[in-house]
């Protein structure tokens, strides 16, 4: 994984990431502490005494975690329902349509 | 030939005291209004028009602002009405999810199967659910529902 190029030049630089989360984006926390890790320890050091920050940020930039859940979560409901153990008014939880 | 003598003979004869004179001079429209009239009619009518114009835009303006006063004075109302719905929902759903996972092996409320889905904050801190997440437990009527919203309204 690499962030950066290797020399950085005005040609490299034309065809830039310019997008960051710090620009009011949900994960500003947790982009800030984990630039702030790797620009303490460097990219290859940075990879292993890093790893519980990136693994937040990763988790608040593509909520990867939260989407396994809600299919855990589901496919047991279905699960159930398929075999009967919950029928009738039970089967579902369903929230107010303007509330979310 | 003959006969012609004998019968009286009709003719194709002018009528009596001549044909009367054939109108031949150009009758033009009759025209109400002169050109300047016109011209004066229409600016008239334009003054006329912009006076009661801005009366009635003037009433306009005063529903529009009254309108607005009103949208913004219940709208933290409306908001604070959908926190707290919002709120209620999350321990429903934390209910439910309880309620469903109780004999899957490893699996924890609020976690995936024991995972945090944020470490490095304090376990009590409110994590704000996904749409899915939050969705998770409802009817796939209710779902489409809130997903299509701006396709049905």
């Amino acid at each position: 994984m690499s962030l950066s190029p290797f020399f950085r030049s005005p040609f490299t630089d034309v065809t830039g990431g310019m997008i960051s989360h710090q620009l009011l984006g949900r994960c500003q926390k947790e982009e800030a502490r984990y630039m702030d890790c790797l620009e303490a320890y460097g990219l290859e050091r940075g990879k292993v005494k890093c790893a519980h920050l990136f693994g937040d940020y990763h988790e608040c930039s593509t909520l990867t975690k939260q989407l396994k859940r809600f299919l855990a979560i589901r496919h047991e409901r279905q699960r159930q329902i398929s075999q009967g153990k919950l029928t009738g008014d039970e089967k579902y939880v369903s929230p107010r349509v303007d509330s979310y | 030939m003959a006969e012609a003598f004998q019968v009286a003979k009709k003719q194709d004869l002018p009528p009596p005291g001549g044909y009367k004179p054939i109108p031949f001079k150009r009758i033009p429209a009759k025209s109400y209004f002169s050109g300047y009239t016109m011209f004066a009619g229409f600016i008239g009518m334009t003054i006329g028009s912009i006076y009661l114009y801005n009366i009635t835009y003037k009433r306009i303006l005063k529903d529009e602002i009254e309108m607005r006063s009103a949208k913004m004075a219940i709208y933290p109302a409306l908001l604070a009405e959908r926190d707290r719905e919002y709120l209620k929902q999350l321990r429903r759903n934390r209910d439910a999810e309880a309620e469903l996972m109780r004999d899957v092996p490893g699996w924890e409320v609020g976690t995936y199967y024991g995972e945090r889905v944020y470490k490095l904050i304090p376990p009590d801190q409110l994590v704000e659910p996904i749409f899915q997440e939050y969705y998770a437990h409802s009817d796939i009527k209710e779902w489409n529902k809130r997903a299509n919203i701006k396709l049905l309204s």
